[in-house]
């Protein structure tokens, strides 16, 4: 689901694009939610949006500053703009 | 709520977030809930509750769009948050102190209450600037996620509320990257969960 012909990547990669965001596209390491989602038969992408952050999930001292967890409000903002605007596809008549 | 009056109220809505302890294994749900349904009456957002086994929970918030025909976009995240051995832990987990940085420690500051809070308050800011879209936005609040959603997203998606979402495309939780680039997901490996029994002598 990461092509450029799909409207749902285009529409997320598009925005990262316009808020000069670098996106690199992984394999996640374990198990999320996810796979029910995409089981489903719904396309999914796991997304925290954390640059700047050393890796500290299920770790002690877990944390999060507070500037990239604000800069992080403003990305879904964007994101959320362009995706509940993807216009109607074929399927949807 | 706030103690700082200088902080942001985003920020200060996320740490009063990572305090309610939806810790494994017994994570409070029910307090984790209730806050939930306080911010859908603040944001008049619809809220429904659909409880997929006993005491598990899962919370919708739905934002209607201008042609709710069309497939909604689906922001998932769950509730609860892996143990703790606190003797190694600077702070307290679950008291989202904050230092002088701005980093703020807590047991779920990166998975992923975070993201729950950060759906909520870009949906708060568009709300605000009288924003509309043609598609539906969903938010939903899943427990269980850390010991394999068997008791959460694993029965969700067979339920007819789950059919009723109408879902064309999902978020749901990346990771951390300590460079300037920011890490997304598009598959993840496939879980094979095995049981080992040892037995002592």
């Amino acid at each position: 689901c990461i092509e450029e012909s799909d409207p749902w990547w285009k529409a997320f990669s598009g925005a990262c694009r316009d808020m000069h965001i670098t996106l690199k596209c992984e394999i996640f390491p374990a198990g999320t939610d996810s796979r029910f989602i995409r089981a489903a038969g719904h396309p999914a992408l796991g997304f925290s949006p954390m640059n700047h952050t050393p890796v500290l999930l299920h770790d002690h001292n877990e944390y999060l500053n507070e500037r990239v967890f604000l800069r992080g409000i403003e990305i879904y903002t964007c994101l959320l703009s362009s995706l509940a605007s993807v216009p109607p596809l074929p399927a949807e008549g | 709520r706030g103690q700082d009056p200088g902080e942001h109220p985003s920020v200060t809505l996320f740490r009063e977030y990572l305090r309610l302890k939806t810790v494994q294994p017994e994570p409070n749900y029910d307090v984790a809930v209730r806050f939930l349904e306080r911010i859908a009456a603040e944001l008049g957002l619809g809220c429904q509750k659909v409880e997929v086994c006993p005491g598990r929970v899962v919370t919708i918030m739905t934002w209607q769009g201008t042609d709710p025909q069309l497939r909604s976009i689906l922001l998932n995240s769950h509730t609860d948050v892996v143990p703790v051995f606190e003797e190694h832990w600077t702070h307290d987990p679950f008291e989202a102190f904050k230092d002088s940085q701005g980093n703020i420690y807590a047991r779920g500051a990166q998975d992923m209450k975070c993201v729950s809070i950060q759906y909520i308050e870009a949906i708060r800011r568009l709300k605000a600037e009288g924003k509309r879209f043609p598609r539906t936005i969903h938010m939903t609040f899943m427990p269980d996620e850390e010991i394999g959603g068997f008791k959460g997203m694993q029965l969700f998606v067979k339920r007819p509320e789950f059919q009723a979402l109408n879902i064309g495309f999902a978020l749901d939780e990346g990771l951390a990257n300590p460079t300037d680039t920011f890490t997304v997901f598009y598959g993840e490996k496939c879980v094979w969960w095995i049981k080992i029994k040892c037995e002592g002598n």
